[in-house]
């Protein structure tokens, strides 16, 4: 069974935790970045004819001649999608990749439903493979968990960015933006990344690898067999290709750490062995101090 | 190249399963990954499986088949023709004699033998042959030929010494038999050259210590000559001896100093001829050294001190005394030597520290003997009136007299009936002594008188005839006795008719002395007290006055009475423990065992016994063994003899080997050559050097 008798309680502990300590922060009571007729002043712009003179500020123009026009926040229910790596990579490992994505996928969801958010579950491969659509309300956790539990991993050649493409391709409102993935991607993680970011959608990425993947401890003639794949390569690993290795994969974790540092997104990095809600509350964290 | 064992190269059949154990082994381990993404950047860098690879396989198998290849070889056993040709046959000889034991080497003359005889195993080439002899105070082939050094090693380390003198002459005959007529033998002994003292003239063909400072190596040996050459001379000395049929080369390493020692060269004692519980001690101490020496002479009986007498002895000197003491009861006389010292009063001593220890043997500093013990005895006799007779048997201070004229209606128990003249018609039970008989009895018929009976053959081997001899004593008016049962003659006429008799019966032994002591001048002879004494002797079993003491080595005969067979059954004492046996039907067994002073205990299988080996005094005792569910239980037990083992021995106390100097251990030269261990030796390192290089390609192809 994917999620345990549990798992609802412990759901439900995350999102007050998350009210309490990180209020704010991630998801929870976030403000859209849309200007609006709010109550909450955020900043002055220049007069323009046609403009509503209710939002003049008399105060300035009285001072100082300038017609500056009041704006204010809109209060907007915030979007978040949850796009969920489902290629057979994912499957790798002990426990599974794919059983912490969707542990996750359902914690997040469960706490964004519950400050009255909406959340759509993007599960994709080689493309968009299921869709969970735009929902709110915690009365749906339900159908979301049976949602994530009928998911199985599939493809055999994941593209993170054909899912984004289709993703923006319906219409898709901005939000909060998830990507729940190995990044193990051959055409690579950037450009998937790159259009949300030029969609202004507020990307957060979200790393999972399998302890054997950054240590693979093997020696000697062996056939790897990509399990995503089913392409086989005969090798002789050899101490010095494993240190080649070791490299590789580190180097590949700081591209992508280094990415999100550059263009502001949130990143966070995890074994698969580590349990969800410390996984969830640690990216919390991090992304409070971060902001 | 030959091969001692080429059975083995069956074995070569095992590259089947390893060949096929090869190919089944390639097929490669599945490793599932997540993602190629890193490892294709990896073997990018170079193709995968370079030909390196691909060889290192190959690699492998022929390591493997090699290694086995060798392996079988060196089961096989190698070796070359000249390998061969080149093997000795060598025997250690290694004197355990009691001189061995002194610790003038540290830590005794034998541990440096031995040690000494172990580092030359060391150097043993490969195909040599070594038998070890251990010269005791007999050889004995410890172990015959063989090439095996850990069992050499084992049989070098589990002879140990004896207190006996040694057998060297003995062990290097037998040394030699083993060796046969091999090109190549050898006999390594391994000794302090203190036995050649006396016989060095006895083989001329062996080179003794004594004479290899003078001679020089002369055959084909002379490639280990340097052994002679060594810095002291001494220890280690190469002779080659030239016999007429083969060339046998004899060694000898002497492990010996000029230590000096003062021991106890003999110790006996014996019951007086004249003092019925007197006895007399014949002590020999010996000063084996070239420094004068004091110090004490302690006698114990039965670990009573009954005497102390100081000793000052000069170099060389041999201190000999016979001491009288009396005893009724006798006992195990034990002789010690203590507080010797360096005499500093002399003279002629040489101030020097390093000569204090003058006693480097303690082997000889005790003896014992054994004093045999008087009997009181009851003698009846019967006789109308002589007075030499009473006289003889009062005078014996053992002896309780009573006297009659008259045959008694009932006789007496535990008594030796002695009748003259009076004879009755049975003769008592008991031991009896018949003097002139009148009448016939039971055993004989009187006949006539003899005419001018002279004693012409006596039985000297008798004990009852010991220090007798009655040639020319007048017997006139003996008498002609014709005996009934079996008799044995002691003493006859030149025309053999017996003068005196011993007839054994199964109530008692019968002494019959035909003789008129009235008429004869045997009564005046001091050969009738003692006959009258050994008779005595005889009746109470005893078999003399000396139970002498024997030298370490020596074999001795027994003087138990009966035979085993005959003492097999119940013996006396032990009524209740028989009827409990024979209330569960189990018959109780009489079992004697010889026991040594260190408590060892051997089975007694026949009067004869030894080498005994071990000073101290030895006991025969007799058990009487009861069998229950095959667990031997000792009723009783009770000790029938003992007997007195010294050292005495002049060669073994003088520690000094002649004209031999201090000595050290000489380093082992058996061989110092290259390629001196077997083939397979060499082979299986080759194996292990190929089993490295299997484990790294190995290594590199799988965990760890």
């Amino acid at each position: 069974m994917l999620f345990p008798a549990d798992f609802l309680t412990r759901l439900e502990y995350l999102s007050i935790m998350s009210k309490r300590v990180f209020r704010g922060t991630l998801l929870a009571q976030r403000r859209t970045t849309q200007m609006g007729s709010g109550i909450e002043f955020s900043d002055h712009r220049e007069y323009s004819i046609g403009d509503d003179l209710r939002y003049l500020d008399w105060n300035i123009y009285a001072r100082h001649g300038d017609l500056l026009l009041k704006r204010f926040q809109e209060e907007q229910d915030l979007h978040v999608y949850l796009m969920l790596d489902c290629s057979r990579s994912m499957a790798f490992g002990q426990p599974a990749k794919f059983d912490l994505a969707r542990h996750l996928t359902a914690a997040l969801a469960y706490i964004a439903l519950a400050d009255l958010d909406r959340i759509a579950v993007v599960a994709y491969a080689d493309g968009i493979v299921q869709e969970f659509p735009v929902t709110r309300g915690k009365a749906r956790v339900l159908s979301l968990m049976r949602f994530l539990e009928n998911l199985s991993t599939a493809g055999q050649d994941t593209n993170l960015a054909r899912a984004v493409q289709g993703l923006l391709h319906r219409g898709t409102r901005a939000g909060l933006a998830v990507v729940i993935s190995d990044l193990f991607d051959e055409h690579g993680f950037q450009s998937g990344l790159d259009q949300l970011r030029s969609r202004r959608f507020d990307a957060h990425v979200l790393q999972l690898h399998d302890p054997k993947e950054a240590d693979p401890n093997l020696l000697g003639d062996v056939e790897f067999v990509d399990i995503e794949s089913d392409s086989v390569r005969m090798v002789t690993v050899t101490e010095k290709n494993v240190r080649t290795y070791k490299q590789l994969f580190q180097q590949h974790q700081q591209a992508v750490r280094d990415y999100c540092a550059n263009y502001g997104l949130g990143c966070t990095q995890s074994p698969s062995v580590v349990p969800f809600d410390t996984l969830v509350l640690n990216m919390m964290r991090a992304s409070a101090v971060g902001r | 190249m030959l091969f001692g064992a080429p059975a083995a190269f069956l074995l070569i059949a095992l590259v089947l399963p390893i060949v096929a154990l090869y190919i089944l082994k390639i097929r490669l381990r599945r490793i599932p990954v997540s993602t190629n993404l890193f490892w294709k950047q990896v073997y990018d860098e170079k193709p995968p499986r370079s030909l390196w690879q691909q060889l290192r396989h190959w690699l492998s198998l022929l390591a493997q088949l090699a290694l086995l290849l060798i392996l079988v070889l060196s089961i096989a056993d190698p070796y070359f023709s000249w390998q061969s040709l080149q093997a000795r046959r060598l025997v250690f000889v290694l004197d355990t004699s009691a001189s061995m034991r002194a610790s003038d080497i540290a830590p005794s003359r034998f541990e440096a033998a031995s040690d000494a005889a172990n580092q030359m195993l060391d150097g043993l080439r490969s195909r040599d042959q070594v038998a070890v002899v251990s010269a005791g105070s007999r050889p004995e082939v410890v172990l015959g030929m063989t090439g095996h050094v850990p069992t050499l090693r084992r049989a070098v380390d589990s002879i140990h010494l004896t207190d006996a003198e040694s057998s060297l002459d003995a062990a290097i005959e037998l040394g030699k038999q083993l060796i046969g007529d091999h090109p190549k033998g050898q006999v390594l002994v391994f000794t302090d050259g203190c036995a050649q003292r006396i016989d060095s003239e006895e083989n001329p063909m062996d080179v003794k210590p004594s004479d290899m400072t003078a001679t020089q190596p002369t055959s084909a040996a002379s490639s280990e000559s340097t052994l002679s050459a060594t810095a002291n001379k001494v220890d280690l000395t190469n002779i080659a001896v030239t016999e007429p049929a083969q060339t046998i080369e004899v060694q000898y390493r002497t492990f010996a100093t000029t230590a000096g020692n003062v021991g106890l060269t003999q110790f006996q004692a014996r019951r007086s001829l004249v003092d019925a519980i007197g006895y007399e001690i014949l002590v020999k101490v010996r000063n084996a050294s070239d420094q004068p020496v004091k110090g004490r002479l302690e006698l114990e009986l039965d670990d009573v001190a009954i005497d102390v007498i100081p000793l000052s002895l000069k170099p060389e000197e041999q201190w000999t005394r016979v001491i009288e003491k009396t005893s009724l009861e006798g006992g195990q006389l034990k002789a010690s030597l203590t507080q010797i010292t360096l005499d500093r009063t002399d003279a002629n001593v040489t101030n020097n520290d390093s000569l204090a220890n003058v006693n480097w043997l303690p082997t000889d500093d005790t003896a014992w003997a054994i004093v045999p013990p008087r009997v009181v005895q009851r003698v009846l006799i019967v006789s109308p009136g002589n007075l030499f007779l009473q006289k003889v048997f009062e005078a014996n201070p053992l002896v309780q007299v009573s006297v009659r004229n008259d045959l008694p209606d009932e006789w007496p128990a535990d008594t030796i009936v002695v009748c003259h003249r009076l004879v009755p018609a049975t003769l008592p039970v008991g031991d009896v002594l018949v003097v002139d008989p009148e009448t016939s009895c039971d055993l004989w018929d009187v006949g006539d008188v003899l005419e001018n009976p002279i004693v012409t053959e006596q039985d000297e081997t008798s004990a009852l005839m010991t220090h007798i001899r009655m040639d020319n004593v007048l017997m006139p008016e003996a008498r002609r006795l014709e005996f009934k049962p079996t008799f044995k003659s002691l003493a006859s006429t030149v025309t053999g008719e017996p003068v005196y008799a011993v007839i054994h019966r199964s109530q008692g032994d019968c002494l019959v002395l035909s003789v008129n002591l009235e008429r004869s001048d045997l009564a005046f002879r001091t050969a009738f007290p003692i006959l009258v004494t050994n008779a005595l002797s005889w009746f109470a079993g005893l078999p003399g006055e000396l139970q002498p003491s024997i030298s370490a080595g020596q074999m001795t005969s027994l003087s138990l009475g009966d035979d085993l067979a005959d003492a097999e059954g119940p013996a006396e004492g032990a009524t209740r423990d028989v009827d409990l046996a024979s209330e569960e039907k189990i018959a109780p067994t009489v079992q004697r065992t010889l026991v040594s002073p260190s408590q060892q205990q051997f089975p007694l299988l026949g009067n004869q016994v030894g080498p005994l080996s071990e000073v101290g005094v030895w006991s025969v005792i007799e058990s009487n063994m009861l069998t229950r569910e095959s667990v031997a239980e000792a009723l009783d037990e009770r000790v029938l003899q003992h007997v007195a083992v010294n050292l005495a021995n002049v060669n073994e106390s003088d520690l000094r080997p002649e004209d031999t100097p201090p000595s050290s251990i000489g380093t082992s030269v058996m061989s110092g050559d290259w390629f001196t261990r077997p083939t397979w030796f060499y082979l299986i390192v080759v194996a292990c050097v190929l089993s490295t290089l299997e484990w790294f390609l190995y290594q590199r192809r799988f965990i760890t």
